[in-house]
């Protein structure tokens, strides 16, 4: 459930409805429910308001806080750092992203195989996104150049052609700019 | 102050809707507001047919070098010319009235020249081919000359077009506002609703005037320094720093970032000042004042290095402490914008409204702010940013923000319209515009929010693969709805009564701010 949560953008989407959707309720509630009658200022409606005062926002700082505590163990580093405790072998992949293609070191890789990729723009700035045979995004880089390479650490899970597009408008063949990453199942 | 008049006189169609009213003197405070009003709503107009056409160039498979043009020019005609300079206009009239003094002087009309005239040579310049969309994405500017995309031409126009742009925010704009808050001698016949900065309804005209000031300045610097050099006026080594590709993503992010905040913090600002004036119980106070500014106060401490979550997918080149800044203060605005949530809720809860069609655009435009807010928040959070980010998530948070905050604006404009024109608009009218406006943001933005859920990527002329056309046509139909919204509002400005033949009771109804 957490990983559908904060690795996918349906997992963000859900939690954007979750929300988005109680607060259009409960506001269009209010502002219709009292466009509609004249009431006149009370001090008991004073107390009331402000318990739910101190509830709401005691709710929002929660929230938040659990969305971000949970998340960071999906963070880049938190991912990498994890990587290496473990003893994974992890394989550097060097990528060079120039108007409109990318270099790849290496294209072919197996199931279960933990890669970094390590990417970087010459020209102008380019995103490297990579998208899973299904079509889902797993993850994107920025690249823009002469600021330092772009890092990520990857397992592969599935066998299949991954679809590699750049994220960064760049010009005229923005779209057209792309490659693809094949996936073996593992002989083990 | 003539001139102005006379311009809007001598527009035909979108003329009519602004024409200014001679009768009360109160020129001083309406007559650019009302030009600078008029003409954003031209470029409105401009921009709604190019945002239609985007979808339509997919759909239909046209060339994807229009769906590029359309997108550079879509989005240079709505920030800037579009909703930058609405929110100036009536910004401007907003304090004139709150602190009896004049929207004249060299920088209003030099704000209207220099937008206008800016937002025509980018325009020039897109028409020459210059297609760097509306966020610049520099290096690619130079980058597109030396691979044959535009010329050099089309670029040395296109910079001075946003150059003068630049200035109109970044100074002119802000200036203007500290001139008139705390210079200018106030004359009692432009008072029309005293306001202090104490009051949480000006307090956030003042905050954005420093924001813009502030935080556009190194901005303007380096756009300067790579303008002089196009100019042939300084040699590169002497801007070299400047075109560095890091320098200029930082300081643009650091200017657009907060001028969002800014636009925000001004809305927000102006809801705190119009809300009171429709409470049916005639209270014409806040829930709490105190609330009101606090929220304002943390959505602009937070807002200032929130911008670093545009940079979150650079890792590890972005350093992560500021990284994890950039999360946290991303969420503290969130905070910001819950205090407003209850503020505003509370004050409709205890007091009523008096549903007009001016207070529903405003409350309504407040609907989409915060539904925007919450994809924001996502966003921004480190982990989803690597789903998202250069997604269309990130293109309809850019589109909702900016709907969200037209419609609070032009919300506020209807409820100064009377002051204005002399005019009154049609209420069933008003309440269609507000209705098919709210369907059609809604839906769109849901829209570009699920594409992005589904990786379908931003400024990306090929939609038509893993199924994420089916987003297009639902892009297209609520852009329709959105635009329709649009041409009932046109017409409803254009027929709008004066005051006294609409209203029984004459002049005394006209709101008082």
């Amino acid at each position: 459930m957490q990983e559908f949560i904060y690795q996918s953008g349906w997992g963000a989407f859900t939690v954007l409805l979750l929300m988005q959707i109680p607060f259009i309720l409960f506001f269009l509630f209010v502002v219709f429910r009292q466009g509609s009658k004249k009431p006149s200022p009370s001090p008991t409606i004073d107390t009331s308001i402000t318990r739910l005062k101190n509830i709401w926002m005691v709710a929002v700082v929660t929230i938040f806080v659990v969305i971000n505590v949970v998340s960071i163990k999906y963070f880049p580093s938190v991912v990498e750092a994890q990587a290496e405790a473990s003893g994974l072998e992890i394989h550097p992949v060097n990528v060079t992203a120039e108007s409109w293609s990318y270099d790849i070191s290496q294209t072919e890789f197996k199931v279960g195989q933990t890669v970094r990729f390590t990417a970087k723009s010459t020209d102008t700035v380019h995103g490297f996104g990579l998208y899973h045979p299904t079509g889902k995004i797993l993850f994107t880089m920025m690249l823009i150049p002469g600021i330092g390479d772009a890092s990520l650490v990857h397992t592969f899970k599935d066998s299949g052609t991954y679809k590699i597009r750049c994220l960064e408008y760049c010009g005229a063949s923005h779209h057209e700019m792309s490659d693809e990453l094949v996936v073996t199942a593992s002989s083990n | 102050m003539t001139i102005a008049i006379s311009m809007v006189r001598r527009t035909p169609f979108f003329g009519k809707m602004f024409n200014v009213d001679t009768s009360t003197g109160l020129e001083e405070i309406n007559a650019w507001p009302a030009l600078m009003i008029m003409a954003s709503f031209i470029w409105l107009a401009v921009s709604l047919l190019l945002g239609i056409a985007l979808p339509a160039t997919q759909i239909l498979e046209l060339d994807s070098s229009l769906f590029y043009t359309a997108m550079t020019a879509h989005g240079a005609a709505m920030a800037f010319p579009f909703i930058f300079q609405l929110m100036v206009g009536v910004g401007l009239h907003r304090i004139g009235g709150c602190v009896g003094k004049p929207v004249t002087g060299i920088l209003v009309p030099g704000f209207f020249w220099f937008m206008n005239i800016g937002g025509i040579l980018f325009t020039i310049a897109i028409l020459m081919g210059l297609k760097i969309s509306y966020a610049v994405m520099y290096p690619l500017p130079v980058v597109g000359i030396q691979t044959g995309q535009w010329s050099m031409t089309s670029l040395i126009i296109g910079f001075s077009g946003i150059a003068l742009i630049l200035v109109s925010v970044i100074v002119l704009y802000p200036v203007q506002i500290i001139k008139m808050l705390f210079f200018d001698k106030q004359r009692e016949e432009l008072l029309l609703s005293p306001r202090s900065l104490k009051d949480p309804g000006m307090l956030g005209m003042a905050m954005a005037a420093f924001v813009l000031l502030i935080m556009g300045a190194p901005l303007l610097t380096v756009a300067s320094a790579v303008l002089l050099y196009l100019y042939n006026i300084l040699p590169f080594a002497w801007i070299a720093w400047a075109a560095d590709p890091t320098v200029f993503q930082f300081v643009f992010y650091i200017f657009a970032h907060n001028l969002m905040e800014a636009m925000a913090i001004m809305i927000i600002s102006a809801v705190y000042a119009t809300l009171p004036l429709y409470l049916a119980d005639g209270t014409r106070k806040l829930y709490s004042d105190r609330i009101a500014s606090l929220a304002l106060w943390i959505l602009l401490v937070t807002s200032v290095t929130s911008f670093f979550h545009h940079f979150f997918t650079m890792y590890p080149a972005l350093p992560s402490a500021l990284a994890y800044h950039g999360n946290i203060m991303s969420y503290g605005t969130a905070i910001g914008a819950a205090l407003t949530i209850f503020t505003i809720s509370a004050t409709i809860w205890k007091h009523g409204i008096r549903a007009e069609p001016g207070l529903m655009a405003v409350l309504m435009g407040f609907v989409l702010y915060i539904l925007d807010g919450a994809s924001a928040i996502i966003t921004s959070n480190i982990s989803w940013s690597f789903q998202l980010h250069g997604t269309m998530w990130q293109a309809g948070h850019t589109m909702a923000v900016l709907v969200a905050v037209s419609m609070m604006w032009i919300g506020v404009l209807i409820h100064h319209y009377p002051v204005i024109t002399g005019r009154v608009i049609d209420k069933a009218s008003g309440n269609w515009f507000v209705t098919l406006y709210t369907i059609g943001a809604i839906g769109a933005g849901t829209a570009f929010l699920a594409a992005g859920a589904a990786g379908m990527p931003r400024r990306f002329a090929s939609w038509n693969q893993e199924g994420w056309m089916v987003y297009g046509y639902l892009i297209l139909i609520f852009g329709i709805i959105l635009t329709l919204s649009f041409v009932v509002l046109f017409i409803n400005l254009n027929k709008s009564k004066e005051v006294a033949s609409a209203v029984p009771s004459g002049p005394s109804s006209m709101p008082a701010e």
